[in-house]
């Protein structure tokens, strides 16, 4: 696998690149800017997912790279080819780009049977019958759904829909695949049995792809690398660890995970380990490290509600004292949420040894976890 | 289209309001009916233009009682020696201006006033529960029904069948001789032929064109597709005697000799179908997801490849329907035909009304029954040999 952390910088000149996109811009007629100069890179066999809210320019990222969306300037290449060049008026349609996709409302012909909707992209590639016989059945097997090849398109249940459409995207062999919400209309179950089947298939067919998703969880979960995006702009990009563990500013801490937010102000530069002091609201002294440059501007640290420990008054590099006011019994997880000096802490614990609300608790947590955000 | 704007309504913004301790009139009146207002207003101007517009009842219904309405004076300047050609336009010319704004407003209306209805998320329309006024509501909507359709052609049968037209059975003396005279007449055997012959020709080449319109306007990236909408949608403001009329003062004129031949008709029927077609294959081009047909691209299809495997195929039961519509609105057309119509180019509606004006309400009851009948077995025929491919789709 690539080693995600070092392509964390994402420009456009990486010579391993399966796919570079380069400052690209979509807008729409009324000057809305949807896509507003993205840059990032996709090595080979890399699975790289870009998460976001809605309207934050994913999905037309993805598009774009598809050649369903016109962008207005910057540039995308795939395979070292310039399917779209701003500079270089070069613009080649979705039919001639030779990526795959699948969509979020699967796209499955209904007019259609399995097998057809399977075989379409190999006989738009002219392959003889026993040719688009072979590729289809390795296709529906790695889906498991070659039984089902004669069924009518219109007679399958959602998530078989989905198994077509993903077999009927890596039927052709294509070396990019982009996925587009693909697991969105599944319920939570088939969701999470998607996942897992999706991302051993990426791993084994050496796909590149790239997916688009607004559910956190799922990035985390089958991506080499996030790009975290927001109002048509990269917010960060680093592998699903890096994400989680260093956010660089606070829409990445809130909208990746759960994390407090504590405000104050740096006091002085950081140490040789990248140790700085952190002045909280309240008075209170915190070690926290930075995920970017410590200008001195910044005034807020975010720690995740798992990093949390909460006790009596455990060692530990940062401690918060503070009241237990409210605790919700989550099942997998307790939630509690405590009065400190510094504001309101969540803090998220394994639900065993239960602490009564009222009870004065000391919360701790390491340096590392504590990460300054950029201003 | 009121019936549209009630499916595209949440029940949940309904039941919302009985939840809250509304009865049921006072969540019609308060929530039901705002909602649709849109929509109803919209279908209000378009009746109210149809009907500015009408000839056909009004010739019938109307002339014996001395009542002109503005179609029939239009008919009437034109078809009077000498014809007043100039006079029948400026009544045609103005009919069309108050056409033009009524039709205005009705876009005005439908695509300012759908608020909130239409959301993004899933949902099933409820019908409401009437208890028992249902049985009531539904008795009247039968007899609606019996009045509008039934007693009609009840008596339209009735009277083919005699040799002199009463309602009062006891004098009546039963005859097939009307159908004999009806299909003995060269001339009126003659126009029910040219008019299948243009319903067909009409039909198949208008399905396809508008349905490749209608993918233009609705799907493509072309610039000025709005303005193919609007050229589209724009002979529903144009009252077809008008327009007959327009087209035969334009061809008598134009060498090329079209005029008095069915191709003049042909246009003439096409452009003023044009809106009929377009709506209905619009209706089925919206509801075809588009990632279907981007998926095809994706897979490497050409444009001309998708058409032909997706999005066609996927149209067919909008293509057929708009195939029968215009079929059946073809055979039917009266008002542009009326002038249109040359002694070499005789089509059966017109033929209908001069044989009204002219000869006995018998023969032209005979007339206009074979003139249903053959559109009837047309659409059926039709139905049942397409009936797998819709099946199968819907």
């Amino acid at each position: 696998m690539i080693d995600g952390g070092k392509g964390a910088g994402g420009s456009g000149g990486n010579g391993n690149a399966r796919i570079a996109v380069d400052k690209l811009v979509v807008s729409y007629a009324g000057n809305v800017v949807a896509v507003n100069g993205v840059s990032f890179t996709v090595g080979k066999a890399e699975h790289v997912t870009l998460l976001g809210p809605s309207g934050c320019g994913k999905t037309t990222t993805l598009r774009a790279i598809a050649g369903l969306e016109q962008p207005t300037g910057g540039s995308i290449h795939v395979d070292g080819r310039t399917m779209y060049s701003a500079a270089e008026r070069v613009n080649i349609a979705a039919e001639g780009r030779g990526v795959s996709m699948v969509f979020q409302s699967y796209a499955v012909w209904p007019h259609m049977t399995v097998f057809d909707n399977v075989a379409y992209g190999l006989r738009v590639r002219k392959q003889n019958a026993t040719q688009i016989k072979e590729n289809v059945d390795r296709a529906l097997g790695l889906v498991q759904m070659r039984h089902l090849a004669d069924r009518a398109a219109s007679k399958l249940s959602g998530g078989q829909q989905q198994r077509v459409a993903l077999a009927r995207a890596i039927a052709f062999s294509p070396t990019v695949v982009l996925f587009d919400e693909p697991l969105s209309n599944l319920d939570a179950k088939l969701r999470a049995e998607m996942r897992v089947e999706l991302r051993e298939l990426q791993r084994r067919l050496e796909i590149t792809s790239v997916y688009v998703t607004h559910d956190q969880e799922e990035a985390l979960a089958i991506s080499d690398r996030v790009i975290v995006m927001n109002v048509g702009v990269i917010e960060q990009i680093g592998t699903p660890e890096e994400i989680y563990n260093r956010p660089r500013n606070r829409f990445v801490a809130d909208f990746v995970g759960s994390a407090n937010l504590i405000k104050g102000r740096v006091l002085g530069a950081p140490d040789g380990h990248g140790i700085m002091t952190f002045e909280a609201a309240g008075g209170i002294m915190l070690k926290a490290v930075a995920a970017g440059n410590v200008t001195g501007t910044q005034t807020e640290v975010a720690v995740r509600t798992a990093y949390m420990d909460i006790g009596a008054g455990n060692a530990g590099d940062n401690q918060l004292p503070g009241v237990v006011r409210r605790r919700m019994f989550h099942g997998d997880f307790v939630q509690y949420v405590v009065d400190c000096a510094s504001g309101q802490m969540i803090v998220r614990r394994p639900p065993t040894n239960l602490i009564a609300e009222g009870t004065n608790v000391v919360l701790s947590f390491p340096a590392e976890f504590c990460v300054l955000l950029e201003a | 289209m009121i019936s549209a704007s009630m499916k595209s309504m949440d029940p949940a913004l309904e039941e919302s309001a009985r939840v809250m301790g509304a009865s049921k009139l006072r969540t019609t009146l308060t929530v039901t009916l705002p909602l649709v207002l849109p929509g109803v207003l919209g279908a209000t101007l378009f009746v109210f233009a149809e009907m500015l517009g009408s000839f056909a009842a009004a010739l019938v219904l109307g002339i014996p009682g001395r009542i002109y309405v503005i179609t029939t004076s239009i008919w009437s300047t034109v078809e009077a020696f000498p014809p007043n050609y100039g006079k029948a336009a400026a009544m045609g010319l103005s009919l069309f201006l108050i056409m033009v704004i009524m039709l205005t407003g009705y876009r005005y209306v439908v695509t300012r006033g759908s608020y909130a209805t239409i959301t993004g998320k899933a949902f099933r329309p409820r019908p409401m529960d009437m208890g028992r006024m249902a049985w009531v509501l539904y008795s009247l909507c039968l007899l609606y029904i019996v009045l509008a359709v039934v007693l009609p052609v009840a008596s339209l049968l009735l009277t083919s069948f005699q040799t002199f037209a009463t309602v009062i059975l006891s004098q009546a003396k039963f005859t097939f001789a009307n159908y004999e005279e009806a299909f003995a007449l060269a001339p009126v055997r003659q126009a029910l032929f040219n008019s299948i012959v243009l319903g067909i020709g009409v039909a198949t080449v208008g399905a396809i064109v508008m349905a490749l319109l209608v993918w233009i306007i609705y799907r493509s990236t072309m610039r000025g597709r709005g303005w193919v909408e609007y050229l589209a949608m724009f002979p529903s403001s144009v009252p077809r005697l008008v327009f007959g009329l327009g087209l035969l003062w334009a061809w008598i004129n134009m060498p090329g000799g079209l005029y008095g031949t069915l191709w003049l008709l042909g246009i003439a029927y096409f452009t003023v179908l044009l809106p009929l077609g377009v709506r209905t294959i619009a209706g089925v081009v919206l509801q075809i997801d588009k990632s279907l047909e981007e998926c095809a691209r994706v897979c490497g299809a050409s444009w001309g490849y998708q058409m032909r495997t997706v999005t066609l195929p996927l149209l067919k039961p909008g293509i057929i329907a708009a195939w029968m519509l215009l079929f059946a609105a073809s055979v039917r057309e009266v008002g542009a035909s009326l002038l249109l119509m040359g002694p070499h180019s005789k089509v059966i509606g017109p033929s209908i009304v001069s044989t009204w004006a002219n000869s006995g309400t018998q023969l032209t009851a005979a007339m206009a029954l074979i003139q249903t009948f053959v559109v009837m077995l047309a659409l059926i025929i039709l139905f049942r040999v397409t009936r797998g491919t819709t099946r199968e789709l819907s």
